[in-house]
């Protein structure tokens, strides 16, 4: 068996999550980072670490923090996962002790910035946006990228809009009874999802999640150094990653998101396996990417998706209940935060709403952008524990 | 379609070392990047994962093609797409390669993963794009 991470992530800190709330992003952070060392009992002096998701630097002074580093990391939606994964790195060599890993953005207050050769946002647009040359035949953004794999998944196993719907309609109900998600109070049928005007076919509008602002971060340490903090402390018992290019030179990249090769290192690590899991939370800003991701981490067959959450087996007392406070479709998006923020409330057993009973392990999933051809991008895995 | 705000390859990715494939595809002829080692094929160009650099150079590819997976654009993401919905394409080439394109003269109802497509070039915009077509007329 390969080495554990054998840390603990200490402290969750999140910022309200909404569209258009006004804040800049470094408050958003500001706040992020201090919801994290209050919900850790950490003083702010501890932090000896930092590491950021996205390309900006790090706005330290604004902070009020001083580590013995700080850098950002840009991975896409990967890039929280694997920011756990560095911070370990980290504390296994000696460098930092309790280290931030935050998050904020302020995406509904950004300007819109798609148009081509229209000024200096160009280059920022294609290469970060539109990905190349597909852009030269009309393909924009990663709902494309996602319709592509959902028209792959149907030709190859039958899956159906219903399917994807199906989805849709789960997570809008995990988020209709979450206070502060984007779906509260707000239910949606299969056929409000068949009526929803197309994006990306097969792609709906409600097979897509929706830019929030927010604010998130994580404080890891040792496990030594958990044990000593009055914060709950969540294990982190295994991670994993996986390349998407890997798909494109073999011709599969639309058939998976290649999760089953981190599945395989993350769960070989945590010494379990899919059915050891008590509760998902899967990187999926559309619908398909929770589908294939079902099935790439053994949860149930290949093609099988479908089927699978038609039959219930993500709502609560389900076989592996999935994204459990909404989701990015239902929740907000916080990139990867979305993800590893409720799954460290699960197996806390903090979830507000939902809670899985008894939740011991936890799967948390990543998945975005950095290099390759369109689509071809970073996939990241943790197994988080409980340590009640 | 309004030219004047469509991209060409130089706003997308400014790399000489695809100039030869758009000049082929102006004379009407698809180009792959063909490995002289091990004979994978890429587009656009870059390194063979076995062998790297060393051996790589444009080489005619047959045209021909089957339909992988494909996407119909509905949403206007910019001013430069205003046309009908477009299809968008991965298809995978003869040589092996999976490249994004457009299907042309076909309807989305027909199209099916596996489907044997034929090359042609589409010289509507200020460039040559490789486009492809149901083989044997649709």
């Amino acid at each position: 068996m390969t080495p554990s991470p054998d840390v603990a992530i200490v402290g969750l800190g999140l910022s309200e999550q909404g569209r258009h709330l006004g804040v800049s992003r470094r408050e958003l952070r500001r706040r992020a980072v201090d919801a994290a060392l209050a919900d850790a009992g950490l003083e702010r002096a501890a932090v000896d670490g930092v590491v950021m998701v996205g390309s900006e630097a790090v706005d330290l002074r604004y902070l009020g923090l001083a580590p013995g580093f700080a850098y950002s990391l840009q991975a896409g939606g990967a890039s929280p996962v694997l920011a756990v994964m560095a911070a370990a790195g980290a504390i296994a060599t000696g460098q930092a002790e309790a280290v931030v890993c935050l998050y904020g953005e302020a995406w509904t207050s950004a300007p819109r910035q798609l148009e081509p050769n229209s000024g200096p946002p160009v280059e920022m647009d294609i290469k970060s946006v539109s990905y190349g040359y597909p852009f030269l035949f009309g393909m924009v953004g990663p709902g494309s990228v996602y319709a592509l794999a959902a028209r792959r998944h149907m030709e190859l196993y039958g899956t159906t809009s219903q399917d994807l719907g199906r989805v849709a309609v789960v997570e809008r109900d995990y988020a209709v009874v979450r206070p502060g998600a984007q779906g509260y109070k707000q239910p949606i049928t299969l056929d409000d999802h068949q009526n929803s005007r197309m994006i990306v076919d097969p792609l709906r509008l409600l097979d897509c999640s929706r830019p929030t602002d927010g604010g998130a971060a994580v404080i890891v340490t040792s496990l030594a150094r958990a044990a000593d903090l009055s914060g709950s402390a969540v294990r982190v018992l295994g991670a994993g990653t996986a390349h998407g290019i890997e798909g494109w030179w073999d011709g599969s990249m639309f058939e998976s998101m290649n999760a089953a090769r981190s599945a395989r290192r993350a769960f070989g690590q945590a010494g379990v396996s899919a059915s050891d899991i008590d509760v998902a939370q899967l990187y999926a800003p559309f619908t398909i990417a929770v589908l294939m991701q079902l099935e790439d981490y053994g949860f149930c067959g290949r093609g099988e998706s479908g089927a699978f959450v038609a039959d219930g087996q993500t709502r609560l007392g389900g076989t592996i209940p999935t994204n459990t406070g909404g989701g990015q479709l239902s929740g907000f998006y916080a990139t990867g935060f979305t993800p590893l923020s409720e799954g460290i409330l699960q197996v806390r057993g903090q979830a507000p709403s939902s809670q899985v009973p008894g939740a011991g392990t936890c799967l948390v999933s990543g998945s975005g952008g950095n290099g390759g051809v369109q689509g071809s991008w970073a996939h990241a895995s943790l197994v988080l524990g409980a340590t009640r | 379609m309004n030219d004047s705000v469509r991209p060409l390859p130089g706003d997308v990715v400014p790399d000489a070392i695809d100039q030869p494939f758009w000049d082929a595809c102006a004379r009407r002829q698809l180009l792959v990047y063909r490995c002289g080692r091990c004979g994978r094929c890429l587009w656009p160009a870059g390194s063979c994962p076995t062998d790297g650099m060393a051996d790589m150079s444009w080489v005619p590819a047959t045209g021909n093609a089957r339909l992988h997976t494909w996407t119909v654009i509905h949403q206007q993401y910019s001013r430069s797409f205003t046309d009908t919905p477009v299809v968008v394409a991965v298809v995978e080439l003869e040589e092996g390669t999976l490249i994004h394109t457009n299907i042309k003269d076909c309807a989305p109802a027909d199209l099916r993963a596996g489907m044997p497509l034929r090359v042609g070039f589409d010289t509507t915009g200020p460039l040559a794009l490789p486009v492809f077509a149901p083989a044997g007329g649709a």
